[in-house]
């Protein structure tokens, strides 16, 4: 598809979307989302997985236009809490913390407030345009994509986010993965029916269910992280000025730019997410940067760096999600799950059934940009009490709100006991510190990669060649080997003493 | 260092160890559908047993590695086991033992009133804290109920 068709499209759609009642739900979608990235605990994952169960009995365009104003506010949320704090709001925000507090503890916490939420809105709408030009050109690359492909993008996905969601210990990160794969194949398979590992219960083969498994290992699990851990402490008030100067923000229109692109192409990486977004974002603004020294002590470019990288991952992860069905992250996972429920089809052929669909998720990505800078902008020193919330008034509501979405969406009771499951699973897991992302990766793609492989396998007679020897398969192939290569104990020990050498 | 985290590795390699054979062993001997005419290549045991074999190997390389391997870092804010018991047993007793015997109103309004209370801050009097505890766990139990009962149109447990 042509740029200027794509764009022409996407202006179709932001205009169409411009109604009274949509934009209320973008509002207060956006609202609700940066409350919950704020809260530390409470993460974009968790909001959208909650919000899948309380929203699906709305129609398809108002449940999906809320969730990605979730997302959006979510992520942009958690900076806020990583500046006032220094305390992530969402794992995401984890860079923001290194230059957002050392700003705040030199009173200029209202300054980093307003260059991280112009940072967010530049970040989201430079993802947001992507989306409209990268996603079409994927899909129909994606229409070459045959069950190798599918394999190896379920493998290399989980590979990759265990391995960069873990860098100490990328065992755990792969341990997290493939646990969630595995308990994907309980249940009713796919191709011929058969109930596995249920043992006669009629709820295992149903299967565990997504959502009510993500309710637990994020929602549960965090009751549980929270309450366990000491009480942090609160902000009262803040002063200086809110809106960034034009000139601080002229100087960094190329950081912005730079991140934007940068946290998008993270995003699209499956299972990689919003944080490396940040973190990558961060590091190629403090390699560019012409004071690096000022990194990690107060640095507006840092900042800014991680902020757009963070929120430009969010359109970046939903690019595969649409295209390919396979999640560029956590959250996104969530969200691919949501639009099943929904009775949206993501995939290759997106762009030749509702091709109209792509641009209006770029819409409602552009409202939500528009929500977060407007309502950034202007609730500063109200939202601020949102961080006043104390935990033991807020966990036992959270805690509720977890039963309510795990029970709600099939009414099992079953559920609610797959809830409570993964909820002390994720907390013990998050204990001896494996990462849940991969595991959520695992639990998504399990099922794409049994069904591919098995297709596979008959396809190509029981041969595994076309697995290493069709062209995009061998390049998934050596991307994930050679990622396990990498982190293997002794090899990382040897590059690191290589590079050391070197340095 | 720290030796819990050791022995917390050791531990779930063991468990991850034995998890994946029971899981390998289970999946062998799940029906191959050949008497359907089913291609044994797309059985409905082989990628299960596949992913249990991985997971076998990861529990063995994280037993084995333990020696020299890098060490979960240790938690450097002290403990509070005693706290988590208190919040999984109240969260268990109101998700398995209160909802569908109690109405989900009272069971709500129960579940967040203990909770707050038995959390609040010590500093504050008891009494303000039984009366703050109640109004949040009244405000909640009603506003959930009819929130989502109405407004959602969603079906509470």
């Amino acid at each position: 598809m042509p740029v200027l068709d794509a764009f022409a499209s996407l202006g179709r759609e932001i205009a169409g979307l411009a109604s009274p009642g949509i934009l209320f739900n973008i509002f207060w979608a956006t609202l609700l989302g940066m409350v919950v990235g704020m809260l530390p605990g409470l993460t974009a994952t968790l909001g959208i997985a909650l919000l899948t169960t309380l929203t699906f009995r709305m129609t398809p365009d108002d449940a999906i236009t809320i969730l990605i104003c979730m997302y959006v506010g979510a992520i942009y949320g958690g900076g806020r809490t990583a500046i006032l704090l220094n305390i992530p709001g969402t794992p995401a925000n984890a860079a923001s913390a290194l230059d957002g507090f050392p700003l705040a503890r030199a009173g200029r916490a209202s300054e980093a407030l307003g260059l991280a939420t112009v940072g967010s809105f530049a970040g989201c709408i430079i993802g947001m345009a992507l989306l409209a030009l990268i996603a079409p050109q994927l899909a129909e690359a994606g229409l070459k994509f045959q069950s190798y492909e599918f394999f190896w993008l379920a493998v290399f996905g989980v590979v990759i986010s265990g391995r960069l969601t873990a860098l100490d210990d990328p065992l755990k990160g792969w341990i997290a993965g493939f646990i969630g794969l595995f308990a994907a194949q309980i249940g009713q398979e796919g191709i011929h029916a058969y109930q596995r590992f249920s043992y006669g219960s009629v709820d295992l083969a149903g299967g565990l269910g997504l959502l009510p498994a993500l309710v637990g290992a994020f929602g549960f699990a965090e009751v549980l992280t929270v309450m366990k851990r000491p009480a942090h402490q609160t902000v009262n008030t803040i002063g200086g000025r809110v809106l960034p100067r034009v000139s601080t923000l002229l100087k960094s229109w190329w950081t912005m730019l730079r991140s934007g692109v940068l946290g998008t192409v993270m995003g699209i990486v499956p299972g990689v997410g919003e944080d490396m977004g940040a973190w990558v974002s961060y590091a190629a603004a403090r390699r560019a940067s012409k004071t690096p020294e000022d990194f990690g002590k107060g640095s507006t470019t840092g900042l800014v760096a991680s902020e757009t990288g963070n929120n430009a991952a969010v359109p970046g992860a939903i690019i595969p999600v649409l295209t390919l069905a396979i999640p560029g992250s956590a959250p996104a996972a969530v969200l691919l799950a949501a639009l099943f429920i929904h009775g949206v089809r993501p995939g290759p052929l997106i762009m030749i059934e509702s091709p109209e669909f792509v641009f209006r998720v770029a819409a409602m990505l552009f409202w939500a940009a528009v929500a977060i800078l407007v309502l950034g902008l202007a609730l500063t020193r109200p939202m601020l009490l949102v961080l006043r919330v104390r935990r033991e008034y807020l966990m036992p509501i959270v805690f509720v709100l977890c039963v309510i979405g795990a029970y709600s969406i099939s009414s099992r009771i079953f559920d609610v006991w797959v809830m409570l499951g993964f909820g002390v699973l994720g907390f013990g897991l998050r204990q001896m510190n494996y990462p849940m992302a991969p595991l959520v990766l695992g639990i998504v793609l399990g099922d794409i990669l049994d069904k591919n492989f098995r297709r596979g396998m008959v396809l190509s007679e029981g041969s595994l060649e076309p697995f290493f020897t069709r062209p995009i398969s061998a390049i998934l192939a050596f991307v994930t080997i050679l990622t396990i290569l990498l982190g293997l104990g002794p090899i990382r020990r040897l590059t690191a003493r290589l590079t050391n050498k070197a340095s | 260092m720290s030796s819990t985290p050791r022995r917390a590795d050791f531990w779930f390699s063991i468990f991850l160890i034995a998890f994946g054979i029971a899981a390998s062993v289970e999946s062998w001997r799940m029906p191959r559908l050949e008497n359907l005419g089913v291609d044994p290549l797309s059985a409905p045991g082989l990628t299960p047993g596949l992913l249990a074999i991985v997971i076998t190997v990861l529990g063995l390389t994280l037993l084995l590695r333990r020696a020299d391997g890098p060490q979960a870092t240790p938690e450097t804010a002290p403990a509070g086991w005693g706290r988590l018991a208190l919040v999984l047993g109240l969260c268990l007793t109101y998700a398995l033992g209160l909802l569908g015997r109690v109405d989900f109103l009272g069971a709500t309004a129960l579940f967040v009133f203990t909770f707050a209370l038995l959390f609040s801050e010590t500093g504050a009097s008891w009494v303000r804290r039984s009366v703050v505890s109640a109004l949040l766990a009244v405000g909640t139990a009603v506003s959930v109920t009819l929130l989502f009962e109405r407004i959602f149109l969603i079906r509470l447990p």
